[in-house]
């Protein structure tokens, strides 16, 4: 019983990470139908940058994740003005491709920069834990899932709460009748991905905290983020974080079954998408298409 | 008036198109025709005359990859040119022939010749079993599924294991006899792109064909018209996986290691649509045509053909790197400039001009 | 003039269908005779185009059941009912974008009912003289997206005849069609019936009904709400309420 809260508490604790990885995925996906496959090389993005201050600067990595908001903002923000702005009335096979090369560029020119060595950011206080009995929870781990929280959080405010987020929530809706009440559709759509890309940065910069980083660690979260949001359901903040959570907990229960391991990570996570894409395709808690 | 319409309604160029397509047509038997005998010659007298290129083994080993290449985004073109669905994993097929052959070879110790022809049948069967449930989705999820479907397979063979033995050879992979010298592959896999490319001539010109792209126009009304539309897209995507898969099993005896790695790459998927898509998707040599072009481009960034030249400011261990910096943003660019255009290679306009990319641009832009 | 009785050829029992909570056809009962033309009209929302879906396959039904010459097929696919003779054309025309006009012909006969299934050259051939009978014969050629709309929807009849339907479902053929093409379109109508093929149209365009139905059968939110012989129908206090309202209606009586 006690292995069972232990699984339970750890599962919710790498759901954490999920939320936050997923909820900037599914803002993009939600309002600009865009299914962002660079969305795992914009989370490393933040990660290297996380590393990079720490490891230069001795930046405590907590108080680096505005940062990488920041820069993953301004990249976000760029990236759909110049670039995704252009094919995003084409057929869905262009966006998906163009993000595609963009996540080539992303993870190679990072490559390019920091070659493929394994870095990690292992502040002082990395291996102390809180005691709950015969549980240790990483007192890093505990402060992710709690950011994760937070940000999901605040993004449901923006949203819900702010003039901006407002726009954005009828620009998904009907993007005609948004523009047709005067929003400025590239600047919304820009802003979209830039508050997507923002969330990618500080989950990256929560990643990094958790695992050793190379260009090419970030892939795995672009499928994951994919389940997650499904899982939840599209649409809603709160739905992406129930996924995030379960997602985290079905890895902890799949993964303690002996014999399978993380290397199966791709795998779990496929084999679940195709089985809630068949079998209840609105996700959790979405709505019925 | 009643000749059967000829079957290549996916582009109808107007005079000027024709004509050059023509020319194309030509320059292009000519070149193949070339580079099937060529190798046939021997390094001194084709040297001796001054013909260089295929002789060379570093050229026709090149030439084997794009053969391969080709038959990949032909194949690839069954399912997402003819019909539609886009798939992204494709390479899930190329690494299943792959292993099939390797391990019959490998393991069971069968002769090549026996242990090919079922490559292509283990890819088509995964291909089936995983089709019904996958075909069913649409746009994104489609995507995405097929994409994860590359992905997780690659990751299963090189992990599973029995007893604490990795089934599939694990992560160092599966060794096979040397047989045979290369120019047998090479003729091999350009064989099998030929094959390919009938395969696509005839259902171009098929009841089965116009199916497909019944089901690419508008599937609802497909349907209503009697087109059986699981059926047919789950064969599409079969016969796509067999033609795959067969290029798989030629390059694992060709390559005579395969691992994960070199057999489940998931920079395959986007080269093979790539491919298809410059070249024209939904046409019958388009993808060949994306094919060479695209595979000789990656080649010379990274560093492989012998008339390479250096490239300033990058050292020679980050070529293969740069080499996909500029494959991703000629994704980027085909995709920006030219969807539209790219669109219209279906639809038969063959010109390219600033006007043109201009007003596609626009189309598509928000 | 007695008929003898005929046995139906398409039955419609106690139909029902829901989107969400809302019941777009409730219980919806009628018959069709064999070589008959049969009207539906019934104001927008009705479930007209819902009764078309659900009889060639496109929704499942809820409740209720569809026999087709006794037999029940409720609950098969589209391509299966297409093989059975049940043909349809679309409110919103889909043609298949990147063919030609005489290709998009070809694929109803290559496909359609078991009397079509023609290979390519028949086909063809076939789809030649469906073109020659809605009279776009000469576009033959042309690329699809090159067609008027009055065209388009007579490709999107001449697709469905080439499958050789024993039963063509027509929405709304005329809609958006001025005075002389609706005559066209009439006797296009006329000239698929008299190769023995049973018609169901939906239509708006009242005059189509009077003058091509032989019966007629009023659809409103869902339920059937009478049915027989066009004028009569058109005459009943009922339908009249439906579509122009129960002041109206009054006014007319009184």
């Amino acid at each position: 019983m006690a292995y069972i809260v232990q699984l339970v508490v750890l599962g919710l604790l790498i759901g954490g990470v999920y939320v936050a990885v997923g909820v900037g995925f599914g803002l993009v996906w939600g309002v600009l139908n865009i299914v962002n496959l660079s969305h795992g090389a914009l989370v490393i993005v933040g990660s290297y940058l996380t590393w990079k201050l720490f490891s230069s600067y001795g930046l405590d990595p907590f108080l680096s994740l505005p940062l990488d908001a920041a820069l993953l903002f301004g990249i976000g923000y760029a990236l759909q003005r110049l670039l995704i702005n252009r094919v995003i009335r084409a057929p869905l096979l262009f966006t998906f491709l163009l993000t595609f090369g963009v996540n080539l560029v992303i993870i190679n020119v990072l490559l390019f920069l920091f070659k493929s060595d394994f870095r990690s950011v292992t502040p002082s206080y990395a291996g102390a834990g809180l005691n709950l009995g015969p549980l240790v929870l990483p007192y890093t781990r505990l402060a992710s899932l709690a950011i994760a929280l937070l940000l999901a959080g605040i993004l449901g405010l923006i949203l819900g709460r702010t003039r901006t987020g407002l726009a954005i929530q009828a620009v998904g809706a009907d993007r005609d009748a948004a523009q047709l009440v005067g929003i400025d559709l590239r600047h919304i759509y820009a802003l979209t991905f830039g508050l997507g890309a923002a969330c990618a940065g500080v989950a990256g910069g929560l990643i990094a905290l958790i695992q050793a980083i190379t260009p090419t660690a970030g892939e795995p979260y672009t499928l994951q983020a994919f389940v997650v949001v499904i899982l939840g359901g599209l649409g809603r903040v709160s739905a992406t974080v129930v996924g995030g959570l379960l997602f985290g907990l079905i890895e902890v229960f799949a993964q303690s079954i002996p014999g399978s391991g993380s290397v199966y990570a791709n795998a779990i996570a496929f084999g679940l998408l195709v089985l809630v894409l068949v079998t209840r395709p609105q996700g959790l808690l979405g709505r019925k298409p | 008036m009643s000749t059967p319409e000829r079957s290549s309604f996916t582009t109808r160029p107007d005079a000027s198109g024709r004509r050059w397509r023509r020319i194309f047509l030509i320059i292009g038997a000519a070149v193949f025709v070339y580079a099937l005998l060529a190798p046939l010659t021997s390094t001194d007298a084709a040297q001796a005359i001054g013909v260089p290129l295929l002789a060379d083994r570093l050229w026709f080993r090149i030439a084997t990859i794009i053969a391969m290449f080709a038959v990949m985004a032909s194949a690839w073109n069954i399912i997402g040119g003819l019909t539609g669905y886009a798939a992204f994993g494709n390479v899930a097929f190329f690494g299943i022939g792959a292993y099939t052959t390797g391990m019959l070879i490998a393991k069971a110790k069968w002769p090549f010749f026996a242990a090919l022809p079922a490559a292509p049948l283990a890819s088509a069967a995964f291909a089936t079993l995983i089709g019904v449930p996958l075909l069913r989705l649409r746009g994104h999820y489609f995507a995405v599924a097929s994409l994860g479907t590359g992905v997780a397979v690659g990751e299963v063979i090189q992990n599973v294991d029995f007893r604490g033995h990795p089934v599939f050879g694990g992560s160092t992979g599966l060794f096979l006899p040397i047989v045979g010298r290369d120019i047998t592959y090479f003729y091999l896999m350009v064989g099998a792109a030929v094959l390919t490319v009938a395969v696509t001539w005839w259902v171009l010109r098929s009841r089965f064909g116009y199916g497909l792209i019944a089901i690419r126009e508008n599937e609802e009304a497909a349907a209503v018209m009697g087109v059986d539309t699981t059926a047919y897209k789950v064969s599409a995507f079969a016969l796509a996986a067999a033609l795959t898969g067969l290029a798989g099993g030629i390059f694992a005896q060709w390559n005579v290691f395969i691992n994960q790695e070199n057999v489940f790459p998931i920079e395959y998927n986007i080269q093979m649509i790539l491919m298809a898509l410059i070249g024209g998707a939904g046409t019958l040599f388009g993808p060949i045509i994306g094919a060479v072009l695209l595979q000789l481009l990656i080649q010379f960034l990274s560093g492989s053909l012998p008339i390479s030249a250096d490239i300033p400011f990058v050292p020679a261990d980050a070529r293969p790197v740069l080499a996909q910096v500029i494959l991703g943003l000629l994704v980027v660019a085909v995709v920006v400039f030219v969807p539209r255009g790219v669109i219209d290679f279906f639809g038969g306009q063959s010109r390219l001009s600033l006007g043109y990319l201009r007003r596609s641009l626009r189309e598509t832009s928000v | 003039m007695s008929a003898p009785v005929a046995t139906a050829q398409l039955e419609l029992q106690g139909v029902t269908k829901r989107f969400g909570g809302v019941a777009a056809l409730d219980g919806v009962s009628f018959s069709c005779r064999e070589g008959e033309i049969l009207g539906i009209i019934g104001p927008n929302g009705a479930g007209k185009t819902t009764l078309l879906n659900c009889i060639s396959g496109v929704h499942r039904l809820d409740a209720g059941d569809i026999r087709w010459r006794g037999e029940s097929i409720s609950g098969r696919p589209p391509h299966r009912i297409a093989s059975l003779g049940i043909g349809r054309t679309f409110q919103v025309v889909k043609p298949f974008a990147s063919m030609t006009v005489r290709e998009n012909a070809a694929v109803g006969a290559l496909f359609g009912s078991a009397e079509a299934h023609l290979p390519p050259k028949l086909a063809f051939q076939r789809a030649d003289e469906v073109l020659e009978l809605v009279g776009l014969a000469a576009k033959a050629a042309l690329p699809v997206t090159a067609l008027t709309i009055p065209d388009r929807k007579r490709l999107e009849v001449a697709r469905a005849v080439a499958t050789k339907p024993r039963l063509l479902l027509l929405d709304e053929v005329m809609a958006g069609l001025n005075h002389v093409e609706v005559d066209e379109a009439l006797e296009m109508v006329r000239a698929v019936h008299a190769t023995g093929v049973t018609i169901v149209l939906i239509e708006h365009v009242m005059r189509v009904i009077v003058g091509v139905c032989e019966r007629a059968i009023v659809l409103h939110f869902g339920k059937l709400l009478a049915e027989g012989e066009p004028r009569e129908v058109l005459r009943d206090r009922r339908v009249i309420e439906a579509y122009l309202g129960e002041r109206y209606a009054r006014q007319q009586e009184g």
